[in-house]
């Protein structure tokens, strides 16, 4: 992930509306106080948060400029058309700060530090100085090596070290103020110290929020697992009839559509943190821009709820600035800069769509699994008492079974750790394609079932037919598969057994087995056959051995109890 | 919501063949099932039928799987709906009492193989604290306490499969039932459970 962060954007785009405030101290107030300043100002002392008369006084010759949110978001817009030239996926998160996903541009261009420096001479031309690049693992590692680097410089970190380079800054920096001064009182002062600790113990210590400042603190993505692909039927779009040329009668249609996007999220459970605004026009124009809601804000407001919580607000002002980006028209003395005006003119007609997208939703909350179908009260009831297990024994302790595809009983399902999102519906651990051989032998026996449910893992040639096992060995008890004379039951290369099994013991049995009076099999199953380091082959019995039922496997001439139909 | 707590509210019903020869249809809110068997006999079908009979009212069912062996896929075809079923494994000795009343606390039906050597003083919290709860506690294994009810899985015989041929299909069950007041009679019966032959 590759953060471009420009320190005081809106002095940048001051300065970029009215050349003259070039080299001059200026700062940006918003009610009365410094929103922004220049360097020039802030080598006279002219900090953040200051009053107007503070700021004057430390300052003389200061240049006030009042808060421009309009300008602002239209040349972060042009800075963003810059660096999409690069890039094409870059996500913005407020005027001043975006990121980009370095995984295909680094290889394109040779490499972290030669993409951000091409990063760099992009954005120099669209006209930001003192603009940093960090790159990193995460977003939020990347967002901090921006502030590492020098202005107008870059700063990488290389991949994995993500956690030894965020170890010594201080714990202040996870934005998240309780927790913080909570941590500096225990002696924690630093993001190494955080992150140290067990993950069991900070769940039961800070609870759910606290879990994800302990992931962003140890280098890796707080919602990175548990991304989810929207369902299509999520975006929301408004049409203009007659087409809008008039921001604000765009802004207000765009924030009622984005209360109305996150209200339904919510109402399934579930958070934006990524959105496409796009617009068309009536001489058909398609605009599109994808913007963050990073982090803290999202999460806070989607999970209330209601139409009016921050999260739906700061999503309107996203919308709001990208549309005044789109629609103003540009008629300061900036006009000229930079030689890319002429292609300025991105609208030159009325609006007549406007559309949000989630790009990317997460599960709000972990406590929610189980809220489909569900009495919500009891799912509430159910998670806590399930998180303070988790506390006490280890978040792999308590798990939930999922169906996923495979042959086995053991391979259908995946047991992930209780509150962490089911993995992607298509199994990557196991490549659908190549399909696997199946070799079957004997009375041409049903090899495929049907998942249970359809859509998770369906059909898997070779699958072993229902009814499940109620026991599944992992891993498989050793066992004995015997014939009448007393040898074990081998399975040639061709998949036929040396003689009928007569006999099964293994200790995991009771009496340790018994007589076989029924048996089927040998089922070849001939595993990852493409790969001749991984590949196996094993051949598969059912057998009924002094009354219980069992799943027996026998692989390289010995044999392993499986399963049992208990 | 609920005025009025009746009688059949108290009870959670369980699905399939399993619930026509339980008494009342189904289970006592708060109390504790004990559920016996030798290893292949059917009784862990047993537990994953009365963990049902939770997902299926929309609550939440739990199993402290001490051995890590459970079947997520039976759970699967016994009714159990599986985002509602949370597994615990790995639970130390010195917790296990602990665990399972936490569960007891957020968890409409607790399956728990009880461990050789639980103490009857730790049984008896255990009821008390399925009794607050509303929560049903399925023992399996050696339960050194009272149990309401008594599940015991006596064999299966399985049909379908040959000497070489065909596959495992239908499964008799016989389950001898017992318990207090209503079930107090021992009642033996058998239960249709697996594939019907030539699915």
């Amino acid at each position: 992930m590759l953060c471009l962060w420009c320190p005081d954007w809106p002095v940048v785009a001051a300065r970029r509306a009215d050349p003259s405030l070039e080299d001059v101290p200026v700062v940006v107030l918003d009610r009365g106080l410094v929103l922004a300043a220049s360097v020039e100002a802030r080598v006279e002392g002219v900090r953040r948060g200051l009053r107007r008369r503070e700021a004057e006084d430390r300052c003389p010759g200061l240049v006030i400029r009042p808060v421009d949110t309009t300008g602002e978001a239209r040349a972060f817009e042009a800075l963003s058309r810059g660096v999409e030239v690069l890039a094409p996926r870059l996500a913005l998160d407020r005027p001043g700060l975006l990121f980009v996903p370095t995984r295909g541009p680094s290889r394109y261009f040779g490499g972290d530090e030669l993409f951000a420096t091409r990063v760099l001479a992009e954005v120099a031309t669209v006209g930001a100085p003192g603009a940093r690049v960090g790159v990193a693992d995460g977003a939020f590692t990347a967002q901090l090596a921006a502030r590492r680097a020098e202005p107008g410089g870059s700063f990488v970190v290389p991949a994995g070290e993500s956690a030894a380079f965020l170890a010594p800054w201080p714990v202040r920096i996870l934005d998240d103020d309780d927790l913080a001064s909570l941590l500096v009182r225990l002696g924690l002062s630093t993001l190494g110290d955080f992150a140290g600790l067990p993950e069991a113990s900070v769940l039961g210590r800070f609870g759910l929020s606290g879990l994800g400042a302990h992931r962003r603190a140890r280098g890796e993505d707080e919602h990175l697992p548990a991304l989810r692909v929207p369902p299509p039927d999520l975006e929301l779009h408004h049409e203009f009839d007659p087409p809008v040329s008039r921001v604000d009668t765009a802004v207000f249609a765009g924030r009622a559509l984005a209360d109305r996007l996150l209200a339904e999220l919510a109402a399934d459970g579930l958070i934006c943190t990524r959105v496409r605004v796009e617009a068309e026009t009536e001489h058909g124009e398609r605009l599109a821009r994808t913007w963050r809601l990073s982090g803290h804000a999202a999460v806070r407001g989607g999970t209330g709820g209601a139409g009016s919580s921050p999260g739906s607000a700061i999503l309107a002002e996203r919308v709001r600035g990208q549309l005044e980006a789109w629609v103003t028209q540009d008629e300061g003395p900036g006009r000229a800069d930079a030689g890319r005006s002429a292609d300025d003119d991105l609208v030159t007609s009325g609006l007549t769509l406007l559309r949000l997208v989630p790009e990317e939703v997460v599960v709000a909350g972990r406590s929610q699994l189980g809220l489909w179908g569900g009495d919500r009260a009891a799912a509430e009831r159910a998670g806590r008492a399930l998180v303070r297990l988790q506390s006490l024994l280890g978040l792999e302790a308590v798990t939930t079974p999922v169906l996923q595809g495979g042959r086995t009983p053991d391979e259908r399902i995946a047991w992930v750790p209780w509150g962490d999102d089911p993995p992607p519906l298509s199994d990557q651990s196991r490549p659908p394609a190549p399909p696997e051989r199946v070799d079957s032998y004997g009375d041409g026996s049903p090899t495929t079932v049907q998942a249970a449910d359809g859509g998770r893992g369906a059909t898997w040639p070779g699958a072993v037919p229902p009814p499940a096992p109620a026991i599944v060995f992992r891993p498989a008890r050793p066992a004995e598969l015997l014939d009448a004379g007393g040898r074990p039951v081998t399975v040639s290369g061709r998949g036929e057994a040396s003689a009928p099994p007569e006999r099964l013991n293994s200790p995991a049995l009771p009496k340790g087995g018994g007589p076989i009076e029924a048996w089927a099999g040998p089922w070849l199953q001939d595993l990852r056959w493409w790969d001749p380091q991984a590949r196996r082959r094993r051949a598969l019995w059912q057998v009924v051995a002094a009354g219980v039922a069992c799943l027996v496997s026998v692989e390289g001439g010995e044999a392993h109890l499986e399963a049992v139909y208990d | 919501m609920r005025p009025v707590v009746l009688a059949g509210e108290r009870r959670l019903a369980v699905p399939g063949p399993l619930g026509r020869i339980l008494p009342g249809g189904g289970l006592q809110r708060g109390s504790v099932v004990r559920v016996e068997g030798a290893a292949g006999s059917g009784a862990t079908s047993l537990l994953l039928a009365l963990l049902a009979a939770a997902t299926a009212a929309g609550e939440w069912a739990a199993v402290v799987d001490g051995d890590g062996v459970l079947g997520g896929l039976a759970a699967a075809e016994a009714g159990v709906a599986l985002d509602r079923l949370a597994v615990v494994r790995a639970v130390p000795a010195g917790l296990y009492g602990r665990v399972v009343a936490t569960l007891l606390d957020g968890v409409a039906v607790v399956g728990a193989t009880i461990p050789r050597g639980f103490r009857p003083a730790d049984a008896r919290r255990l009821e008390a604290r399925a009794r607050e709860r509303a929560a049903v506690l399925v023992a399996a294994g050696s339960w050194p306490g009272e149990a309401a009810l008594r599940l015991r899985a006596e064999h299966s015989s399985w049909s379908g499969l040959g000497r070489g041929e065909g596959l495992l299909g239908q499964r008799v069950l016989r389950v001898a039932v017992s318990g207090r007041g209503a079930a107090g009679r021992e009642r033996v019966a058998d239960v249709l459970t697996g594939v019907r032959s030539a699915a």
